[in-house]
């Protein structure tokens, strides 16, 4: 049962019907979340969702959004410190679930001597180095084959004067952040829109994790309420590109 | 053991550098409740409260049973409040935490100590058979403010209630069931409510109405207040915490009652909007019945 | 007469479950919220598979052993179908809280309703395949469930699908049957007095109701009755609630 945009709604158990699968003449099939591989040729969704395909990549995978989110390596994450041991800090990805290591060389310049002063409550930008259902996930905040942080550490407010906090939304929509093409290709542009003219560029900054949060951080703190509610209710309004700017401009008059 | 999510320093720092310039993170203002909604369910004495992101579910029901033994000429009534992990996966069925039992306490002082509900018009025969009348609360969501929620949530589905029609003819009890005769509305006296304050601040300066989930975490004090439309006061928890100036308090309060003006208004409304619709489909079923005839 | 009216779900009602659905069919209504996979107790662990703990809370009064029974009936069909085996050590939290059940109004309600187990049992776990869809719980299928009543009327043995309260008690044997999206039969649950041969023409019939993905006139030759094609078409309605939601959760793409 296809829908009007070509992508066929798919529930878990269903079986995927071999004429949308891609072929490629050289890369493997790749098969992304969302589905699951009975050998030998069966390719059965697990959720419910919309299946995706992309033939230059030879990838398919399962579009659906979600609340809980299930570390995978590579995965950009904002951590919350929950206690340190000898070597390692524990941080927890989301609530209720086991924490995640990360280890206190794991940063860029640190030494035995001199090691990151992170008290708990604090907030990290990491990146998930392992992660597998039978372990607890590991963290790195520096990248292990240049030793660089590229952005990532401890999430503080900007300079020391100003201020910033962490808000919730979807998986799904901070997937669409994370995309290099957000506006094309995610369809959300609030971010663009508060820093351009309709937002009377507001100066502030950024860091998305795909756990689901994202660290707002600026100088004032009505910035801050005016990026974090206009993330949270174009994520919760499902609300489209003419919306959103409708949303920025409500914002900005409302919080004068 | 049941394991809390504690919100981030930043988070906590924040929310308070925010009241300290006069914002809250949703925009509202400090005496700005969320928008609350109130429905009715299908059967007599369900009321569904959705205060921003707490929903609580009330649901009353009463049966026939024996009064205490030293309390024969008054009926029964009991709310029971039990979370359980729908409300936050952090909640234990059978373990009660601190936020339950001080929500069960708030609740018994407010409705059942205050007399809202007429426990005399409950007894069908002394010492014999009374009725016993519970209300179940069950909070399906929490997003902060639980008490005042399921306060208001309590109240009005007590209002709406009806309990089987009774009579006593020569010492025998008959019970109608709902098909032999409408059943009635209980003997209601007055409704409280309840408003709840945080306070915020190294002196607990900054108070502010209906606090969210994460503005709860980061408060040092908090006031319930729960009094009626008329102004009378059922009763006032200031549970510890911070101390507070005595004349912010009484700003509090008659705050507080404005808020409690509010509240019995919208319950009013929408019980008069339940009764018409259901009086509407009452209408149309008599008429139906004489043309089948 | 059973009420034939028409089912109805709403998905992600909760705003801070991972997963919710309320679901309302036949006079009753549930809803239900998942978390998972979240953290499990030291004693619940499990060191290869996901613990599945179910809570069911009644609309009026504490549960007792009632809930129990249908918990641990959900639980064990449930755990069949969630692919624990993803998440060792990991728990899945299903609470189904009954908001409402159909009133007879030919008896006084009474607080301890003795057989109502069945009749709920059908909305019970539709609302929790529903939920878990909200939450994207791994799954291996989804599953339909459904009630069927055999009552003694005119002489004949009567088969009634979603039995009424009072048609329960009237009935001479009440069956609960879930089937997968695979036609697999998942939950099987009878009570009361029946025969082989009964038992397998009820399951045929739920077998209908449950699997039926077109609305066909094929079972018009047997001796039951035109209420099979008026029940409920399960699997398009389960297809279409969360088709919908997912459409709205997908508008960006």
């Amino acid at each position: 049962m296809t829908t009007t945009t070509g992508r066929p709604f798919v529930l878990p158990g269903e079986t995927v019907d071999p004429s949308l699968v891609p072929t490629h003449k050289k890369h493997p099939l790749r098969l992304g979340p969302g589905l699951r591989h009975i050998p030998p040729s069966d390719i059965i969704p697990t959720v419910a969702g919309q299946l995706v395909t992309n033939p230059v990549k030879n990838s398919i995978w399962v579009e659906y959004n979600s609340q809980r989110y299930i570390p995978q390596p590579g995965d950009l994450v904002i951590a919350q410190i929950v206690r340190s041991t000898q070597d390692a800090y524990l941080a927890s990805l989301s609530p209720y679930t086991a924490s995640a290591t990360l280890p206190q060389l794991s940063f860029e310049g640190a030494t035995k001597k001199t090691r990151p002063m992170l008290s708990p409550g604090s907030l990290v930008y990491a990146r998930v180095s392992l992660a597998n259902k039978h372990m607890d996930p590991e963290l790195e905040c520096v990248s292990s084959a240049t030793g660089k942080s590229d952005g990532l550490g401890p999430l503080t407010a900007t300079a020391g004067t100003g201020t910033g906090t962490v808000f919730d939304v979807s998986l799904g929509f901070a997937r669409r952040l994370l995309m290099a093409r957000s506006r094309e290709e995610g369809r959300v542009a609030v971010l663009e829109m508060l820093g351009g003219e309709e937002g009377g560029g507001l100066a502030f900054e950024t860091a998305v994790g795909r756990n689901g949060k994202v660290w707002v951080g600026s100088e004032s703190v009505k910035t801050v309420i005016i990026v974090g509610r206009a993330l949270q209710e174009t994520d919760r309004g499902g609300l489209g590109i003419e919306e959103q700017r409708r949303l920025v401009k409500r914002l900005i008059r409302e919080m004068r | 053991m049941p394991r809390e999510a504690e919100p981030s320093l930043s988070e906590k720092q924040f929310v308070l550098q925010a009241l300290q310039e006069n914002l809250r993170l949703d925009g509202r203002e400090f005496d700005q409740y969320r928008p609350l909604e109130l429905t009715f369910g299908d059967q007599y004495g369900v009321a569904d409260v959705t205060l921003g992101k707490t929903r609580v579910l009330a649901k009353a029901s009463a049966e026939v049973t024996v009064p205490y033994a030293d309390r024969p000429l008054d009926g029964i009534f009991t709310i029971a409040t039990e979370l359980s992990p729908m409300t936050a996966p952090s909640f234990e069925v059978n373990r009660p935490t601190e936020t339950e039992v001080l929500l069960s306490r708030l609740l018994e002082k407010t409705i059942r100590r205050s007399g809202a509900l007429d426990t005399e018009s409950l007894c069908l025969v002394a010492g014999q058979k009374c009725w016993s009348v519970r209300v179940d609360v069950h909070v399906l969501s929490h997003g902060g403010n639980l008490i005042d929620a399921a306060c208001l949530a309590v109240v009005a589905s007590l209002r709406h209630f009806r309990k089987p029609d009774t009579s006593i003819e020569g010492g025998v009890l008959t019970v109608y069931t709902p098909a032999e005769r409408e059943p009635v509305p209980l003997s209601w006296l007055h409704s409280p409510f309840c408003v709840t304050w945080s306070f915020f601040g190294e002196e607990g300066e900054i108070a502010v109405l209906d606090a969210t989930w994460l503005e709860e975490q980061v408060r040092v004090a908090s006031c319930t207040i729960s009094l009626n439309r008329h102004g009378e006061i059922c009763q006032i928890a200031k549970l510890g915490g911070t101390p507070v100036e005595a004349v912010a308090l009484l700003q509090c309060t008659s705050v507080a009652l404005t808020k409690a003006k509010e509240f019995s208004a919208l319950v009013d409304r929408k019980l008069a909007e339940d009764l018409k619709r259901r009086d509407k489909g009452g209408l149309m079923a008599e008429l139906k019945a004489e043309n089948d005839r | 007469m059973t009420a034939t009216t028409a089912p109805e779900a709403a998905l992600g009602v909760l705003p801070r479950a991972d997963g919710s659905a309320r679901y309302s069919h036949a006079g009753y209504t549930v809803t239900a919220s998942v978390n998972g996979p979240i953290e499990a107790q030291r004693r619940d662990e499990h060191p290869y598979e996901a613990h599945v703990d179910v809570i069911v809370r009644p609309a009026a009064g504490v549960g007792g052993t009632r809930e129990r029974h249908l918990e641990s009936l959900l639980q064990s069909s449930l755990s069949q179908l969630i692919l624990v085996k993803n998440f060792p050590r990991c728990l899945i939290q299903i609470v189904l809280q009954i908001e409402d059940s159909p009133e007879n109004d030919y008896a006084n309600t009474k607080l301890v309703q003795a057989s109502l187990n069945f009749g709920i049992m059908p909305a019970l776990f539709q609302t929790s395949v529903l939920a878990l869809l909200s939450a994207a719980v791994p799954m291996r299928a989804t599953a339909t469930a459904t009630a069927v009543a055999i009552v003694l009327q005119d002489g004949t043995r009567k088969k009634v699908i979603d039995p009424s309260p009072r048609e329960i008690e009237a009935a001479k044997s009440v069956h609960v049957l879930a089937f997968t999206s695979r036609d697999e039969l998942l939950l099987a649950e009878s009570e009361g007095d029946f025969t082989v041969r009964e038992w397998d023409e009820v399951c045929e019939i739920a077998e209908r109701v449950c699997c039926r993905s077109t609305v066909t006139k094929e079972g018009i030759e047997m001796m039951l009755d035109d209420e099979v094609a008026d029940g409920p078409d399960t699997r398009h309605f389960l297809r279409s609630a969360v088709e919908d939601k997912v459409a709205a959760d997908l508008h960006w793409k």
